[in-house]
C-alpha cells in the first residue's frame, strides 16, 4: 500500500509510441483534465476537442472546477490511484518534477517526424523533454512583458506614445495622476503582484532576471538591479487604485477602456479578456514594457499539456492523434486565435486579418528575443521555479506590495531569504 | 451454538464499524505524523529528515500570520457567536411571539455550505459591487466599507460571515439547555421576587455552563479547521492577511506540493487542536466524577 | 400589566428582528438576485429589488447553464448529489445509533478507549486525510466514482453519529435494560423493541446534520469524482472562480440557491425537531 519513490522512478522510464497508429483498432480516445473550463480558454480546448473528434477521436475531458490546484489534486489523487489521464494540463518546471512519480509517454518519434524541435524557442524545449525525451508539447505562449495603454487616458494627458524606459514611464504615470487618472490598472492578486517585479527586473536588466529568478543565484538577488526593482514595484503599488488593490485586474478593465485608468501590465491574454468584456482594441495601445537596456525582452509563459503512460490501445492511439494535432499548425493557429496567445510554432505567419496587432508585435518581439537571446521564463506563472519556490517567493512579493511599511531593502532581503527556505 | 453466535454477532456489529472508524483516525493521524518526518514532496516518501520541515513551516511567513490570525478569528469568532447564541436563545425563551419563525430565521444558515457563505458574503463585503456600492447609491456618497480589501480588517469580514453562519447554532444548544432546566426553579425565583435578569445571571447561567463549554469546544474546532469560507471569501488574501493554519496546510501539502511540510503544518494544527480539547476532558471528567460522588 | 407594552419588550424584539434581518440578509440577497439580470447587477449593486419577475436564471441554472463545456446546468449535479448524501446519512446514522447503543449500554472491555478514538475523529482536519484516502480507494479500486465518497462520508461520518447518539442514549434508564433482559432479551431484540421507540429525536438530529454536512461537502466531492459524477458542490465552484471572466451574479444566484434547497428545506421542516432532538441530551 506505501507508495514507494524508487518503486515509481523506476517504472518512470517513458513507454515510446510508434509514430503510425499500427495496432490501434478501437477508436482513438483521449481523456484529459485541465482547470479550463470557461472563458477564452475553455473554448480554444473545446475547439481542440471538436477537432480531434473531426478527426475520429473520442474526446473525454474532464475540466476540475477551481482553482489550478484543484486541478493538480485530482492529478496527483488519480495517479496514485493508478488511473491518470491520457493528457493533462502541466507546465514549466513542473513537468520535470512530476515525470518523476508517474510513467509517461516518449514523444521523440512523433516530435521528429513532424520536425517540430528547431521551430521552438530553446527555452521551451528545454522544459518538456526534463529526461532528454519529449514527455509533454506546448500548448500556447504568452508574453507577460505587455504593457496595455488606455488611449482615452493618453489623449487627456497629451502622450502620444508609450514609455520606452522606466524613467518615461515613472514620469507619465506622476502626469497621468495629476490628472486625476489612476495610473496602474493592475490588480493585486497574488501572480499579478508577482508579475509586477518580474516586469520590473526584466526591463531594468536582463540578465539580472535571468540570474536572480531563473537561477536563485544569491548575488544576483540581492544586486542592486534587484533593489532598483522593488523601488520600482512599490512605485507600481503606490500607483495602483487602493480601493480595489486585492482584486483580479479585470475588474478595473471598464474603467481602463474609459479612460480613468491609464497602463496595465500584464500578459497577452488580457486581449482575449478585453474583447470578451466587449471592449474595443482600438482603444487600447498594446506594446512592449518599458526596457532600460533598450533590446526587447520577452518574458515567456507558456500552457502544456503533458502525456501519461497508459496501456489502452485506445488511449494510446488517442495520445498520438491528439501529439499530432497539437504539433499543426492550423490547429495552433486557431488555439491562439480564441485565446489571445501566440503560436507556439515560430514559423506561422500573423499577417491575417484575424490576428491582431498585439498579437503581431509579441510575436515579432518573440522572434526577435530569440535570436539575441534575450527570452526569460516568468516567474509569477511557474515557469521559472517550481510551485513552492515560486509560492513561497511570491508571498513576499504580494506582501511587499501590500504593506507599504516594507522598504525596498527588507524586500530583497525577505525574498532572498524566503528563497533559501523554501530550498532548504 | 445459538447462544454462542447471538453472543458473538452483536460484538461483530459493534466492532466492526468502530474498528474501521477508529482505524481510520489511527491511521491516517500515525501516517501523516510520519511523513511529517520525511522529505516527501509530490509524493510520499518514507525516509527519515529530522524536523527539517517543521522548521521551514516555522519559518515559514504564512504561518506566523496564520496563527495570529487564528488567535484573533477564535476570540472573535467563538466569543462573538456564543455571546450571540446566549442572548438569542435568552430572549427566545421569554415567551415571545413567532418563535417557530425567528427561530427558523436563526437557524437556517447552519443549512448553508461554507462554500456558498463565503461566496454570497464575499459579494455583499465587495467595495464595488456589494454593500458599500448599496449605501453610496442610496446617497452617502462617502461611506466606506472596504474592510475585506483592507490588509488590518479583513479577517473581521472572515468573522461575521462565521458568525452569521454559527449564531443559530449556539442559540440552539444554549435554547435546550435554558429549556432543560427544572421550570420550577424558574418559578420559585418569581415567586421570590427576583428580576428575570437575576434569574438568568444567578440561575439560569451556571446552569448553562456545561452547555457553554460545549459550545465552546465545538465553535472552536471549526475555527481551528476553517477552511472553505476562507478560500469562498478571500482566498487567503488581501495577500496573506487573512491565511490561517488549514489554509497553511493545504498550501504545503497542495499548492507547493511539498507533502512532508505540508503534514508537518498538520501535526501543528492537530497540536493546537489538543491544546483545547485536553483540558476540556480533563474539566468533564472531573464533572463526572464530582456528579458520581454527590450522587452517591 | 400588558406585556407587549413593556418598553424592556420592545427592546426585546428589536434584538430579535435585527439579528434576524442580519441573519436573512444574504438569502434575500440571493434570492432578488436571481430574479435580477446580470446587467442590472452590474448597474447598481448586489442588493437591490429586480426590475422584472423573470424566471430565465432559474431554467437556465437548471437546465442550460455551461459547467466544464457541459450544457446541461446543474440537474445533473443535484441528482449524483442526492445519490450520494441519501445512502451515506442513512448507513452513517444507522451504524452510529447501533454503535452509540452498543457503547453506552453494552459495556465491553475497551468501550472507552474505543469511544474517544471515534470522537477524535471529528475534530481531524480534512486536507489532512486527502491522500491518505487516496492511497486508501486505490487500494480498493474506487478512483472517481461516488460509492468512493459514500464510503468516506460513512466512515467519517460515523464519528459524529456515535458520538451523538451515545450521549443521548446515555440517558436512558437502566431500569428499562434490566427489565429488557429479564425477559430474555439479547442485544438486537433490546434495540428493536426499546432502544429505538426511544431514539426519534436523535436520529432526526443526526439525520439533519449528516445531510447537511454531506451535502455541503466540497474538497473530496472535487478530488475523488469527476466530469458528469461530481456533486453540485463542485458545480458551483465552477460557477464562481472564474479568473479570467467576471462572476454572472444572476444565474450564479439562481445556481446557488437552487443547489441549496435540499438543506435548506430540510432545516424549514425539521428545525424544531432539531432543537427538540439537541434539547433531549444530543451535546453533553
Amino acid at each position: 500500500m506505501l507508495v514507494r519513490r524508487r518503486h515509481l522512478l523506476a517504472g518512470a522510464a517513458a513507454l515510446a509510441v510508434a509514430p503510425q497508429a499500427a495496432r490501434a483498432q478501437a477508436k482513438p480516445r483521449v481523456t484529459f483534465i485541465s482547470q479550463w473550463s470557461s472563458g477564452s480558454d475553455g473554448a480554444a480546448i473545446s475547439g481542440l476537442g471538436k477537432r480531434f473528434e473531426e478527426e475520429g477521436g473520442v474526446w473525454q475531458h474532464s475540466p476540475v472546477p477551481g482553482f489550478t490546484t484543484d486541478m493538480m489534486n485530482k492529478l496527483r489523487a488519480e495517479i496514485i490511484g493508478g488511473n491518470p489521464p491520457a493528457a493533462s494540463q502541466l507546465k514549466g518546471p513542473e513537468i520535470a518534477v512530476w515525470s518523476k512519480i508517474a510513467p509517461t509517454v516518449n514523444l521523440d518519434p512523433l516530435v521528429a517526424a513532424a520536425g517540430y524541435e528547431k521551430l521552438i524557442p530553446a527555452e521551451l524545449v528545454g522544459l518538456h523533454k526534463p529526461q532528454g525525451h519529449w514527455i509533454a508539447l506546448p500548448m500556447q505562449v504568452y508574453r507577460t512583458t505587455t504593457l496595455f495603454m488606455s488611449r482615452p487616458a493618453m489623449k487627456k494627458v497629451g502622450a502620444d506614445k508609450a514609455p520606452k524606459t522606466w524613467a518615461e514611464f515613472n514620469a507619465l504615470a506622476t502626469e497621468m495622476k495629476k490628472a486625476g487618472i489612476i495610473p496602474v490598472a493592475n490588480g493585486g492578486i497574488r501572480w499579478d503582484d508577482g508579475m509586477k517585479l518580474e516586469i520590473a527586473l526584466s526591463g531594468i536588466n536582463c540578465e539580472s532576471y535571468r540570474g536572480a529568478l531563473m537561477k536563485l543565484d544569491p548575488k544576483a538577488l540581492k544586486s542592486a538591479e534587484m533593489l532598483q526593482a522593488f523601488a520600482q514595484l512599490r512605485k507600481f503599488a503606490d500607483w495602483m487604485d487602493p480601493n480595489i488593490a486585492a482584486q483580479h485586474y479585470s475588474v478595473n478593465l471598464p474603467k481602463f477602456l474609459k479612460g480613468e485608468m491609464g497602463m496595465l501590465m500584464m500578459g497577452g491574454w488580457a486581449q482575449g479578456v478585453i474583447k470578451n468584456l466587449g471592449g474595443n482594441l482600438d482603444d487600447v495601445l498594446i506594446t512592449s514594457v518599458p526596457q532600460d537596456e533598450g533590446k526587447p525582452v520577452f518574458v515567456l509563459n507558456a500552457d502544456s499539456m503533458i502525456f501519461w503512460a497508459r496501456k489502452e490501445p485506445d488511449l494510446t492511439a488517442g495520445q498520438q492523434l491528439l501529439a499530432k494535432l497539437m504539433m499543426q499548425k492550423d490547429v495552433q493557429e486557431k488555439y491562439s486565435q480564441t485565446t489571445g496567445s501566440i503560436p507556439v510554432r515560430t514559423d506561422v505567419d500573423l499577417s491575417g486579418s484575424a490576428w491582431t496587432d498585439g498579437q503581431r508585435e509579441a510575436s515579432a518581439v518573440l522572434n526577435e528575443s530569440f535570436k539575441s537571446k534575450r527570452v526569460l521564463l516568468s516567474l509569477a506563472h511557474n515557469m521559472a521555479q517550481t510551485n513552492p519556490i515560486t509560492a513561497a517567493m511570491i508571498d513576499v512579493l504580494t506582501e511587499y506590495v501590500h504593506n507599504d511599511k516594507v522598504t525596498p531593502e527588507q524586500g530583497v532581503a525577505r525574498l532572498a531569504a524566503a528563497v533559501d527556505n523554501a530550498r532548504g | 451454538m445459538k447462544g454462542r453466535l447471538g453472543r458473538y454477532l452483536p460484538l461483530l456489529v459493534i466492532w466492526l464499524p468502530l474498528l474501521i472508524n477508529a482505524g481510520h483516525v489511527v491511521g491516517f493521524t500515525a501516517w501523516t505524523t510520519w511523513l511529517s518526518f520525511t522529505p516527501s514532496d509530490l509524493l510520499p516518501e518514507y525516509d527519515w529528515a529530522g524536523i527539517r520541515a517543521y522548521r521551514a513551516v516555522l519559518r515559514s511567513e504564512n504561518t506566523e500570520v496564520a496563527y495570529i490570525n487564528l488567535l484573533l478569528y477564535g476570540v472573535g469568532f467563538v466569543g462573538l457567536t456564543t455571546l450571540a447564541g446566549f442572548v438569542l436563545a435568552v430572549l427566545i425563551d421569554q415567551r415571545i411571539r413567532a418563535e417557530n419563525l425567528l427561530r427558523t430565521i436563526y437557524l437556517y444558515p447552519l443549512a448553508v455550505s461554507f462554500v456558498v457563505t463565503g461566496t454570497v458574503w464575499s459579494w455583499l463585503f465587495n467595495p464595488g459591487q456589494g454593500i458599500q456600492k448599496f449605501v453610496r447609491g442610496l446617497g452617502w456618497a462617502d461611506f466606506r466599507f472596504d474592510w475585506i480589501i483592507d490588509r488590518d480588517l479583513a479577517l473581521w469580514t472572515i468573522v461575521i460571515a462565521a458568525v452569521w453562519h454559527g449564531a443559530g447554532f449556539a442559540m440552539a444548544l444554549f435554547l435546550a439547555g435554558l429549556r432543560s432546566i427544572d421550570p420550577d426553579l424558574h418559578k420559585a425565583a418569581q415567586i421570590d421576587g427576583a428580576s428575570p435578569l437575576r434569574y438568568y445571571l444567578r440561575i439560569a447561567a451556571p446552569g448553562v455552563a456545561p452547555i457553554a463549554i460545549s459550545v465552546l469546544v465545538i465553535l472552536l474546532q471549526y475555527a481551528i479547521k476553517t477552511f472553505d469560507l476562507v478560500r469562498a471569501m478571500t482566498g487567503g488574501g488581501p495577500g496573506i492577511a487573512t491565511t490561517l493554519p488549514a489554509l497553511v496546510v493545504y498550501d504545503f501539502m497542495f499548492q507547493r506540493a511539498q507533502l512532508g511540510r505540508g503534514s508537518a503544518a498538520a501535526v501543528l494544527l492537530l497540536l493546537s487542536l489538543l491544546l483545547v480539547l485536553l483540558p476540556y476532558y480533563a474539566w468533564a471528567h472531573w464533572r463526572a466524577r464530582k456528579e458520581r460522588a454527590a450522587n452517591g | 400589566m400588558d406585556k407587549a407594552l413593556r418598553p424592556g419588550r420592545w427592546l426585546l424584539y428589536a434584538v430579535l428582528i435585527g439579528f434576524a434581518l442580519f441573519s436573512l440578509l444574504p438569502l434575500v440577497v440571493v434570492v432578488l438576485n436571481s430574479f435580477r439580470t446580470a446587467v442590472e447587477i452590474g448597474r447598481s449593486s448586489v442588493i437591490g429589488w429586480p426590475e422584472g419577475l423573470s424566471w430565465q436564471n432559474f431554467t437556465e441554472a437548471w437546465g442550460g447553464y455551461c459547467i466544464a463545456q457541459r450544457c446541461e446546468g446543474i440537474s445533473p449535479y443535484m441528482v449524483n448529489s442526492l445519490k450520494l448524501v441519501v445512502p451515506a446519512t442513512i448507513l452513517s446514522t444507522a451504524l452510529g445509533a447501533l454503535a452509540g447503543y452498543s457503547i453506552s449500554l453494552w459495556r465491553f472491555p475497551g468501550d472507552t478507549l474505543m469511544f474517544t478514538i471515534v470522537v477524535m475523529g471529528v475534530f481531524l482536519p480534512e486536507q489532512m486525510k486527502l491522500i491518505p484516502w487516496a492511497l486508501v480507494l486505490r487500494e480498493l479500486g474506487l478512483t472517481n466514482t461516488l460509492s468512493a465518497l459514500v464510503l468516506i462520508h460513512t466512515i467519517q461520518g460515523l464519528s459524529f453519529t456515535t458520538l451523538f447518539c451515545r450521549n443521548y442514549y446515555i440517558g436512558i434508564p437502566q431500569d428499562l435494560l434490566k427489565a429488557a433482559k429479564v425477559d430474555g432479551a439479547g442485544y438486537f431484540r433490546t434495540f428493536w423493541r426499546i432502544i429505538l421507540p426511544l431514539s426519534p429525536p436523535i436520529l432526526i438530529v443526526t439525520v439533519i446534520w449528516q445531510f447537511t454536512g454531506i451535502w455541503n461537502e466540497f474538497l473530496y466531492a472535487v478530488v475523488f469524482t469527476s466530469g458528469q459524477q461530481q456533486p453540485i458542490t463542485a458545480a458551483l465552484i465552477a460557477l464562481s472562480t472564474n479568473g479570467t471572466v467576471v462572476t454572472n451574479y444572476d444565474v450564479m444566484s439562481a445556481a446557488v440557491l437552487i443547489g441549496a434547497l435540499p438543506p435548506l428545506l430540510i432545516y424549514l421542516f425539521g428545525g424544531r425537531y432539531f432543537v427538540r432532538g439537541l434539547t433531549q441530551g444530543a451535546i453533553k
